[in-house]
């Protein structure tokens, strides 16, 4: 016989409450999985917006944390072009807008000028791209497309404001095959936005950190209240990312503390009830940490139960949403191992936490006094 | 067998237990001695002090005076987990298998704190059993047993990391008179084959004469030895 054998053994033994633990730390970790998961894609779709573009600053209204807030003179951008290592630059407008017949709130409204660097990468998947002297025709991304259920040739309703689209176009940001582009101007009349930009994008001569983050000091002298950032920093420091990474974060922390407590609970239980049968073993010889072994390995065999599941009911969960109309703009159905692995190791650890105390209440009974328990 | 020089391998000097409420004294300056080889039964009425002094001998309990010795080394100065793992053999009256494992495995529960390898356990699980006479019911969870039968696994369990002594509290205190003769029986004859020091608690006119030597309790005292 095997030790874990033992530990098996004593955990079917009381299957139901076994369970019940397990699925309950199984809920606090796919919380943790499915949270973290949808947080990091957010993320990883912002960044790749101007990763695939080439983009390497993010010039906006200096203090400002959310680009959607940022409003800047269009005109500056002829300024930025003039400062020495910028290749190329371009503002644009960014909104949000809502269909609400298709229940779809939220939508990133994108104005560019037809032609502009922030069209690399943008793969027409039906009808054409926006030219030069469009007025009135959007560009759907493949999401909004699907979910609107339209294609190149329809009428559109944006706004209030009848649109026709004329393509629908795919990128490898989640967030742009949810949203839509209109011609800049168009996007400053409909927002009474006009002569405006949210920011404006720089590719730098050369790519390297160092030079990228001296032409963005460069840019910010050139430019009075400006902050021109590298862009993986710029999408870090939003504070749309950094809420929703918050929230995530303490959402999940609070799942797993609920199932630690589950564990510990549990184990204070079967120690309890188990306490005459612990002093039979301390008087056959098992050593205190023998008898601690034999806790801790039940509370940690109920973590990697309960860990493994949640993991399962995780992935599962963000699969799900991410093909529901309403989700399926935000949340890429794509779980990193990275985020699977924090699940599962936060749930054995924390159950292997709230194991300890159990465990070690059990490792102290005198055994004499353990056996005549009743 | 290595005996301290006097020949005796247990040696209990002027036992005291004080319960920490400081008012009952289960044991009031108890001094037995035990040969090696010997069968001893503990008699008395209920609280008298014999399954106290029972746990002291083994090493379960520690006393508030006085002295236990094993082969003339006391059991303060001992590891007394390597002590009740290696020379100790416990029986009890209610036989307190686990209810979660076959007789095979209850019997490799104290094995666990050998350095034998798991094949070498069971081989040693297996041929306990048989002996024994529960060769037939090794794979029988307790529930499937009898009771004269979980008994004999619990004497196979105590015998199972080959112990000097066994100390058994009440061992025929459940069982009906024919499993009683036999548990007798069969202890004796182990405690010959093996050169055991059996040492039983009991309540029992009958077993304690089965033993070779009765020694008699009475208010935390041995009134007869």
């Amino acid at each position: 016989m095997r030790f874990t054998t033992l530990i098996a053994r004593n955990l079917l033994r009381r299957g139901v409450r076994s369970a019940l633990t397990v699925f309950g730390l199984a809920i606090g970790v796919s919380a943790v999985v499915s949270l973290l998961g949808i947080s990091w894609g957010f993320e990883r779709s912002f960044v790749q917006i101007y990763e695939s573009k080439g983009i390497d600053l993010v010039v906006v209204k200096a203090g400002v944390g959310d680009r959607l807030t940022s409003n800047l003179e269009q005109s500056l951008e002829g300024t930025i072009r003039g400062v020495p290592g910028v290749k190329s630059v371009v503002g644009s407008l960014t909104d949000v807008v809502s269909f609400e017949e298709a229940n779809l709130v939220s939508v990133l409204a994108n104005g560019w000028k037809p032609g502009c660097l922030l069209f690399r990468g943008v793969r027409v998947l039906e009808g054409r791209t926006l030219e030069e002297g469009d007025r009135g025709v959007a560009m759907l991304g493949r999401v909004l497309a699907l979910n609107l259920k339209k294609k190149a040739g329809d009428a559109i309703s944006i706004s209030g404001e009848p649109f026709r689209v004329v393509g629908v176009y795919e990128t490898e940001s989640l967030f742009e095959n949810g949203g839509l582009i209109v011609p800049l101007v168009d996007l400053q009349r409909m927002m009474g936005r006009e002569g405006v930009v949210s920011g404006f994008v720089v590719a730098a001569s050369a790519s390297d950190r160092v030079f990228v983050e001296g032409l963005g000091k460069k840019i910010e002298s050139a430019v009075k209240g400006v902050a021109a950032v590298p862009a993986r920093d710029f999408v870090q420091g939003d504070n749309q990312i950094r809420l929703v990474k918050s929230m995530a974060w303490a959402t999940s922390a609070i799942a797993m503390v609920l199932g630690s407590v589950g564990v510990l609970n549990t184990m204070m239980m079967t120690v309890f009830e188990r306490t005459r049968e612990i002093g039979i073993l301390r008087a056959l010889g098992w050593k205190r940490s023998r008898v601690l072994g034999l806790v801790m390995g039940e509370a940690a065999a109920l973590g990697a139960g309960g860990a493994l599941l949640g993991a399962a009911m995780g992935y599962l969960g963000v699969k799900l949403l991410s093909q529901a109309a309403m989700a399926s703009i935000f949340i890429t159905s794509d779980l990193p191992p990275t985020v699977l692995l924090i699940g599962v190791g936060l749930g054995v650890g924390l159950s292997v936490v709230g194991g300890f105390y159990p465990a070690l209440r059990a490792a102290a009974f005198e055994p004499s006094e353990a056996i005549r328990h009743e | 067998m290595s005996n301290d020089s006097s020949g005796y391998l247990m040696r209990a000097n002027g036992l005291v237990r004080v319960y920490p409420d400081g008012e009952v004294q289960a044991l009031r300056g108890v001094s037995i001695d035990i040969r090696a080889g010997e069968s001893v039964a503990i008699t008395g009425p209920s609280g008298c002090g014999k399954t106290t002094l029972l746990h002291m001998l083994g090493g379960l309990d520690s006393p508030s005076a006085g002295t236990v010795e094993f082969e003339g080394r006391n059991l303060a100065t001992m590891d007394l987990d390597a002590y009740r793992a290696r020379m100790i053999g416990f029986v009890f009256q209610s036989f307190h298998l686990l209810p979660t494992l076959s007789a095979l495995e209850n019997v490799q529960i104290p094995m666990f704190e050998t350095e034998w390898p798991r094949g070498e356990r069971l081989k040693r699980a297996h041929a306990l059993l048989e002996d024994v006479g529960m060769g037939h019911r090794k794979e029988q969870f307790p529930n499937r047993l009898s009771v004269g039968e979980r008994q004999r696994v619990a004497i196979a369990r105590a015998l199972a990391n080959e112990p000097r002594a066994v100390l058994a509290d009440e061992p025929t205190g459940n069982l009906d008179s024919v499993n009683q003769g036999e548990i007798l029986k069969l202890l004796d004859r182990l405690r010959q084959e093996r050169g055991l020091t059996l040492v039983i608690v009991t309540h029992s006119a009958e077993v304690a004469a089965s033993c070779d030597r009765v020694i008699r309790m009475r208010d935390g005292r041995i009134v007869e030895d």
